[in-house]
C-alpha cells in the first residue's frame, strides 16, 4: 500500500474516532448530576423559577436529549464549541488562550524528558550490570516511584521556603515589564519547576524503556550478526540496535501525549500554571460542560494528530510493518 | 529462536528465581513491599483505633509530641493513617491494575494476531480510549460513579490499559511473523495454543515491563485523583491524607511528605521487583552473562 | 442610632473614604490583588460573590457608599432623602458623570440598573419592594416603594447597586448573558477594565475622567486568581502579591503574622456577615425531633473548633446574625459542649445504643469551596459525633454543583453551609429562615424550618422604618430561632486581608475591597 493511501486510510479512521469521542464525551457529561442552572442558581445564591425556566430554555436543556447531540455535533463541525457557562465567552477562546501555556509546558517536559531519558538508557543498556547502569536505573526507577505531585510539592515547599530563587506558582510576574527579553526570562524561570516535575515522571520511563528494548535488541540475532560481522561497537549500538530499539519509545512518546496532557493537570493545579488543565480542573469542579466537552474535544484531537504521526513514524522506522 | 526457547522451557521457574535473587536491588524490592503489606495488612489489627480520631492539638510537628509523625489539620495522628492508609492505597492500585493489564493483554492479543479488520476494530476502540487524556477521564468517571474506593480502581482500570494493549498487538506483529509462529503452525497448533501459548510467553518480557509500571502507575493515579479532590473521604488512604493535607502543607509539610513517602516507597518496591522479574525472565539478557 | 431617619446627607468634598489618608499616600503605581474565587463576570447587577463583587465595585459606581461604621455616605448621588412617608427614596446624582465611554450618566440608566437588578440579582428580597423608578430630570431619580423598605439604603452600596449604561446594557439583549458582562465592558467607576483572562488575570486601568478628582490613586490594579491560598501567602511574602482580601486560611493568617513586610486587618467585612453553619434536615426523621437537634448542637466543641481548628481567628458563632451586625442580639439560647446532655437528650429521643454503641448512622455533607470553615468541620462532625454514638459518614460533593443538588433535593442528613448576609438581614439572613422560602433551590431554606413567629417577625423587621424597633424585632427572632435550632450555628467566617506594609489606605470600610479603592495608594 502507498504512503498516500495509508495516509487516507488512517486520516477516515480519525475522522470516526473524532465523532465518536463527541458523541461519548457529549453523553458521559450529561449523564452528570446538577446541571448548567444549578451552577449559575449557586453561583448567584438562588434565582427564581421564572429565571430558572428562561436559563434553560436558553440554553437548551429543556430539548431532548438527542436534539441536544445533534446541536452539539454540528456547532462543533462549524468549530463553534459553545459558550462557558461559567465565563459566558467562546469556549474556543478561552481554550486557545489557555493552549500557548500548556504547549510550551508538554514541549519542554517533552524535550527534557525525551532526550534525557533515551540518552541515558542507552547509556544503560551499553553495561546492563554496570555500576553506571545500576545508578541510572536507580535514578530512573525513583523518578518514576515518586507522584508527580508529590515532586511538585517537595519543589515548591523547597523553593518556597529553603531556597526562595525560583517563582512557584504562575506563568509570569504580575507586574508589566515591556521589554521582550526581560519578559521571557520571567516566563523561563516560572517554567522550570513545573516543567522539571513533569520531565521526571516521563524521563524516568524512556529510560526504562529504552534500556529495556536495548537489551531486548541487542541480545538478537541480528545484531550478534552485525558484531560477527566485526562492526564496530558504536556502530552496533547506534545504527543497528537504536533504532529498532526507540520503536517502543516512539509509540509511548505518543501515547504519551494524552497522558502528558493529563499530567499537566496535576502540574498546572501545583503551579498555578494557566493552561488547559488548570482549566479542565476548574472546569470539572465548576461543572463547566461546555468547556469540559471542548477541552475533552480539543484533546482529543491532539492525541488524534499526535497517534497519526506515531504511526507514520513506526511504519517509517520499522519496515517490517506491513500495512496490506 | 524456536531452539532458545527449548532450552528455555527445561527450568525456567527455578533459574529465573535464581537470577532474581542474585539482584540486590530486586532482593530489595521485595523486603520493602513485603515490609510494606505486612503493616498495612496487621498494622490496624495491633493499634485498633479508628484513625479519623483526634488524638492531639491539630498541626503538631513530628517527634515533639506523642504523635510520632505529628498530627494533621484536624489533629489526627499521621503515623496512625500511614498504618492504616496503606491497605486502601494498595488494594486500589492492585485491583486498578488487574482490570488494566487484563484488558490490555487481551485486547492487544487478539488484534495483533489476527489483524485485519479484527485488529482494525480493536484498534479503534484502543484509539478511541487513548483520545480521551487518561486522568481527565477518570476525572469525569469518578465524578460521575461518586468517589469510593471500587469506582476509583475501576475508573483507573478503565482508562489505562490502552498502552498495554498497544505494547502487547507491537509484540503479537513482531513475533507471529517469526519462524518458530509459523512451525507451529505447520505442525497444525490450534489458535489458542498460538496465541496463549506460544506468542504470549514470548512476548512477556517487555510485558512484565509493562505490568510493573501498571501497578505503580495505579497507585500513583490513585494518588493523584486524591490530590484532585476525587478520593473517598471516608476510607483512610494514603491519597486521602496527601489530598486533604494539600492545601496545609507549607505549615504542616510532614502531612503531604509521609503519605508522599509511603506511596513513593511502595511504588519503588513494586519496580524494583519489576525490574528483577525484566532481567531475570530476559532470556536474552541471561545469555549474555 | 435612627439611620433610616438620617433623610440627607452633604456630598463630602473629596468623598468618604473612612479615616484620614496616609500622608505618603501618592497617586500612581500598580497595585497586584489576589483573589481565590475566579470572576466570572463583571456586572454585579446579575451576579453575587467576591470573584464578581470586589472587581464590579472597581468598574461600577453605586448611588452610595458606606463607612466603616454603617453609615451611608454620597457617591453617584450627592444627596438624598427619604420621604416622610417612607414610601419613597429620591436620589440627586452628580451632574459631572460620565462614563467609561464618554456619555453622561443619567437617572435614566440609575432607573434602568435599579430594575435590571430587582428583575435579576440573585438576592431576591433585596429590592423586591421597589415599584417603579421615577426620573423627574436627567439629575434626579425617585424609587417608589410597595412598603417601607429599609434595607434599600445598603442595597444602593457598592457591591450591589452597579449603575450600569442603559445605552449599553437596554439593547435588549438577556442581561445575564450580555456580552458586555465580560467584553468591552462600559462602567462608571473608578477603574475601567483592559484586559481580562480568564479564570487567570484581569487588569484594571484608572478612568481618568472619573467624577471624584484626584481619585483613584493607583494606575492600574492587577487582580490574580489564586485558587491555592498557599500560593497567594508565597507570592505576598515573595512581594509579587500586594494584597490579599477575603482570606479565611486559618495557617496563612498566622504565617503571615510573623512576616514583618505583611499585615494583616480584619476589618472591611462588618456587612459580609458569614456564618458557617450545620444544616439538618428538619422534615427528615429524627431530625425533626428538636431534642436531636440540640443533642446534635451539645456535642459540637465550637470553642475547639475556632481556637484549636481556626487557631483562634474565628469566633462562635451564637445565632443567626453576625456579631458585627448592628441587628446582632447576644441574648440567645446558647448551647454549651456537654456531651453527657446530648446523650441524654438523644435517649430521651428514644435513640439508644446499639450493641456496637451505635445509635444513630447519619450522611454529613459539606459546601465545598472553603476547607477551613466547611470541610474540616464537616470531617470534625466524624470524631466528634462518634462520642454520642452517632456514626458520620462525611460525604464529599465531588463539586458545587452536585453538593447543590442536594440541597435543592433536600437530600440530606446533615450539612455543612453558609451564607453571608451583605449589608442588612434583609438581603441575606430571611431568605434561610422564612417558610415561604422553602425552595428546591440552594441557598434557601433548605432546613425546611417553619415557625410562623419567626415568619411575622421577618416580616414586620423587613418595613420598620425606626432603627430601634427593627432590631428589638430582631433581637426576638434571634431568641425564637436559637430556641428551635432548626441549624446548627458554628463559626463566624475569620476574613481577613492580608497586605504588604507598602499598601496605603487598606479598605476598612463595611464593604471593604467590594467597594471602589479610591484612596488605596502604595508606597515606595
Amino acid at each position: 500500500m502507498s504512503l498516500l493511501a495509508f495516509l487516507a486510510r488512517r486520516l477516515s479512521y480519525a475522522a470516526v474516532l473524532v465523532l465518536a469521542v463527541l458523541v461519548l464525551n457529549f453523553f458521559l457529561i450529561r449523564l452528570a448530576p446538577g446541571d448548567a442552572v444549578e451552577v449559575l442558581a449557586g453561583q448567584m445564591g438562588g434565582m427564581t423559577e421564572q429565571i430558572r425556566a428562561d436559563l434553560q430554555r436558553e440554553y437548551g436543556l429543556d430539548q431532548p436529549m438527542l436534539t441536544q447531540l445533534g446541536i452539539y455535533v454540528s456547532r462543533v463541525a462549524h468549530g463553534n464549541l459553545g459558550y462557558s457557562y461559567f465565563f459566558n465567552l467562546p469556549v474556543t477562546s478561552l481554550i486557545l488562550e489557555r493552549l500557548p501555556a500548556t504547549l510550551l509546558l508538554l514541549v519542554a517536559a517533552l524535550a527534557v524528558s525525551v532526550l534525557a531519558g533515551t540518552t541515558l538508557g542507552v547509556l544503560a543498556s551499553r553495561k546492563p550490570n554496570g555500576p553506571v547502569s545500576q545508578l541510572i536505573t536507580l535514578v530512573s526507577v525513583v523518578g518514576y516511584s515518586a507522584p508527580v505531585f508529590w515532586t511538585g510539592m517537595l519543589l515548591v515547599i523547597l523553593f518556597a521556603s529553603v531556597f526562595p530563587i525560583l517563582p512557584v506558582s504562575g506563568i509570569r510576574s504580575a507586574a508589566v515589564s515591556g521589554s521582550w527579553l526581560v519578559d521571557a526570562v520571567d516566563v523561563a524561570r516560572h517554567l522550570v519547576l513545573p516543567a522539571l516535575s513533569l520531565a521526571i515522571v516521563y524521563l524516568a520511563q524512556y529510560s526504562r524503556l529504552t534500556r529495556a528494548s536495548m537489551l531486548d535488541v541487542l541480545g538478537s540475532d541480528y545484531v550478534r550478526t552485525a558484531r560477527a560481522k566485526g562492526l564496530s561497537e558504536r556502530t552496533v549500538l547506534f545504527k543497528h540496535a537504536f533504532r529498532n530499539a526507540v520503536l517502543p519509545v516512539v509509540t509511548i512518546v505518543g501515547l504519551q501525549f494524552g497522558n502528558m496532557l493529563a499530567g499537566a493537570i496535576v502540574v498546572e493545579t501545583v503551579f498555578n500554571w494557566p493552561g488547559l488543565g488548570r482549566l479542565a480542573f476548574d472546569s470539572v469542579l465548576r461543572r463547566d460542560y461546555p468547556t469540559l466537552l471542548g477541552l475533552l474535544f480539543f484533546s482529543s484531537l491532539l492525541v488524534i494528530v499526535a497517534n497519526q504521526i506515531t504511526d507514520l513514524c513506526y511504519r517509517l522506522i520499522d519496515p517490517r510493518i506491513k500495512t496490506s | 529462536m524456536s531452539a532458545e526457547a527449548t532450552v528455555r522451557s527445561e527450568h525456567p521457574t527455578r533459574e529465573a528465581a535464581r537470577v532474581f535473587m542474585r539482584s540486590p536491588a530486586a532482593v530489595g524490592g521485595l523486603l520493602l513491599l513485603a515490609a510494606i503489606l505486612a503493616v498495612a495488612l496487621a498494622g490496624p489489627f495491633v493499634l485498633n483505633v479508628d484513625p479519623f480520631d483526634i488524638t492531639a492539638a491539630p498541626l503538631t510537628p513530628p517527634w515533639t509530641g506523642d504523635a510520632l509523625l505529628g498530627t494533621d489539620q484536624q489533629g489526627r495522628d499521621v503515623l496512625i493513617g500511614l498504618v492504616y492508609g496503606g491497605r486502601a492505597t494498595l488494594a486500589v492500585g492492585a485491583t486498578a491494575a488487574l482490570i488494566s493489564i487484563l484488558i490490555g493483554i487481551a485486547i492487544g492479543a487478539l488484534a495483533g494476531y489476527f489483524g485485519g479488520t479484527i485488529d482494525e476494530m480493536l484498534m479503534r476502540v484502543t484509539e478511541f480510549f487513548q483520545v480521551l487524556p487518561a486522568l481527565l477521564f477518570a476525572m469525569v468517571l469518578v465524578t460521575l460513579l461518586s468517589p469510593s474506593l471500587p469506582t476509583v480502581a475501576l475508573s483507573i482500570g478503565a482508562v489505562s490499559w490502552t498502552a498495554t494493549a498497544r505494547l502487547t498487538r507491537a509484540e503479537f506483529l513482531k513475533i507471529k511473523q517469526l519462524d518458530f509462529v509459523a512451525a507451529e503452525h505447520v505442525i497444525g497448533a490450534g489458535r489458542n495454543r498460538i496465541i496463549w501459548k506460544v506468542i504470549l510467553p514470548n512476548a512477556l518480557p517487555p510485558l512484565i515491563v509493562s505490568a510493573t509500571l501498571a501497578i505503580g502507575t495505579a497507585i500513583l493515579f490513585e494518588a493523584s485523583l486524591s490530590f484532585l479532590g476525587l478520593g473517598d473521604p471516608n476510607r483512610m488512604s494514603w491519597g486521602l491524607m496527601i489530598g486533604s493535607g494539600r492545601s496545609y502543607m507549607l505549615s504542616c509539610w510532614w502531612g503531604v511528605t509521609f503519605p508522599g513517602l509511603m506511596i513513593f516507597l511502595s511504588v519503588l518496591a513494586i519496580s524494583l521487583i519489576g525490574d528483577g522479574l525484566n532481567d531475570a525472565l530476559n532470556p536474552k539478557l541471561r545469555e549474555r552473562r | 442610632m435612627k439611620r433610616w431617619l438620617i433623610v440627607s446627607a452633604l456630598a463630602a468634598a473629596s468623598c468618604a473614604m473612612t479615616g484620614a489618608a496616609a500622608k505618603d499616600a501618592k497617586r500612581g503605581g500598580t497595585l497586584v490583588m489576589g483573589q481565590s474565587v475566579a470572576t466570572s463576570t463583571f456586572n454585579n447587577a446579575v451576579a453575587s460573590g467576591t470573584g464578581v463583587m470586589v472587581p464590579g465595585a472597581q468598574i461600577f459606581a453605586s448611588p452610595l457608599m458606606h463607612d466603616d461604621k454603617w453609615n451611608p455616605e454620597p457617591y453617584l448621588a450627592e444627596r438624598w432623602e427619604v420621604a416622610k412617608d417612607n414610601l419613597s427614596v429620591t436620589l440627586h446624582l452628580r451632574k459631572d458623570a460620565v462614563f467609561h465611554d464618554g456619555k453622561p450618566i443619567t437617572s435614566e440608566d440609575v432607573a434602568f440598573s435599579i430594575i435590571t437588578i430587582r428583575d435579576n440579582h440573585p438576592f431576591n428580597t433585596m429590592l423586591k419592594p421597589v415599584d417603579t423608578v421615577d426620573t423627574p430630570d436627567p439629575h434626579t431619580a425617585v424609587i417608589r416603594l410597595k412598603h417601607p423598605h429599609p434595607a434599600i439604603l445598603y442595597a444602593m452600596g457598592p457591591p450591589l447597586m452597579p449603575i450600569l449604561p442603559k445605552h449599553v446594557y437596554g439593547d435588549g439583549r438577556p442581561i445575564k448573558t450580555h456580552p458586555s458582562n465580560t467584553k468591552d465592558v462600559v462602567g462608571s467607576g473608578p477603574f475601567k477594565l483592559a484586559e481580562f483572562k480568564p479564570g487567570d488575570q484581569l487588569v484594571l486601568e484608572r478612568f481618568d475622567k472619573f467624577f471624584i478628582k484626584g481619585r483613584p490613586l493607583l494606575d492600574r490594579i492587577i487582580i490574580k486568581t489564586y485558587p491555592d491560598s498557599q500560593t497567594s501567602l508565597l507570592e505576598l511574602e515573595a512581594g509579587r502579591l500586594h494584597m490579599q482580601p477575603f482570606f479565611n486560611r486559618v495557617l496563612e493568617i498566622e504565617r503571615a503574622k510573623s512576616n514583618p513586610q505583611l499585615a494583616i486587618t480584619s476589618g472591611g467585612y462588618q456587612a459580609i456577615g458569614g456564618i458557617n453553619w450545620l444544616l439538618f434536615n428538619n422534615k427528615k426523621k429524627p431530625f425533626d425531633d428538636i431534642r436531636v437537634r440540640q443533642a446534635i448542637t451539645h456535642a459540637i466543641d465550637r470553642e475547639f473548633i475556632a481556637k484549636a481548628l481556626h487557631k483562634g481567628l474565628s469566633k462562635v458563632a451564637t445565632g443567626p446574625i453576625h456579631s458585627s451586625f448592628p441587628q446582632y442580639s447576644p441574648d440567645v439560647t446558647r448551647y454549651k459542649f456537654d456531651l453527657k446532655k446530648a446523650e441524654a437528650l438523644l435517649d430521651a429521643a428514644g435513640l439508644t445504643k446499639g450493641a456496637d454503641g451505635v445509635r444513630l448512622k447519619i450522611t454529613c455533607d459539606y459546601y465545598p469551596g472553603d476547607e477551613d470553615g466547611q470541610k474540616r468541620i464537616a470531617e470534625y462532625m466524624k470524631p466528634a459525633l462518634k462520642k454520642i454514638g452517632i456514626e458520620v459518614e462525611v460525604r464529599a460533593p465531588a463539586d458545587f454543583a452536585s453538593w447543590a443538588k442536594r440541597m435543592a433535593q433536600k437530600d440530606f442528613d446533615i450539612s455543612m453551609d453558609a451564607a453571608f448576609a451583605w449589608g442588612d438581614p434583609v438581603i441575606g439572613v430571611h431568605r434561610t429562615y422564612l417558610s415561604t422560602n422553602i425552595r428546591p433551590l440552594v441557598f434557601t431554606n433548605n432546613a425546611q424550618y417553619v415557625n410562623p413567629r419567626v415568619d411575622e417577625l421577618l416580616a414586620a423587621a423587613e418595613r420598620e422604618p425606626d432603627a430601634d424597633k427593627r432590631k428589638v424585632l430582631y433581637a426576638e427572632f434571634q431568641k425564637v430561632v436559637t430556641a428551635d435550632v432548626p441549624l446548627s450555628w458554628v463559626t463566624e467566617l475569620p476574613y481577613h486581608t492580608i497586605y504588604s506594609r507598602r499598601v496605603r489606605n487598606v479598605p476598612v470600610t463595611i464593604w471593604g475591597t467590594a467597594s471602589p479603592m479610591l484612596d488605596v495608594a502604595l508606597a515606595d
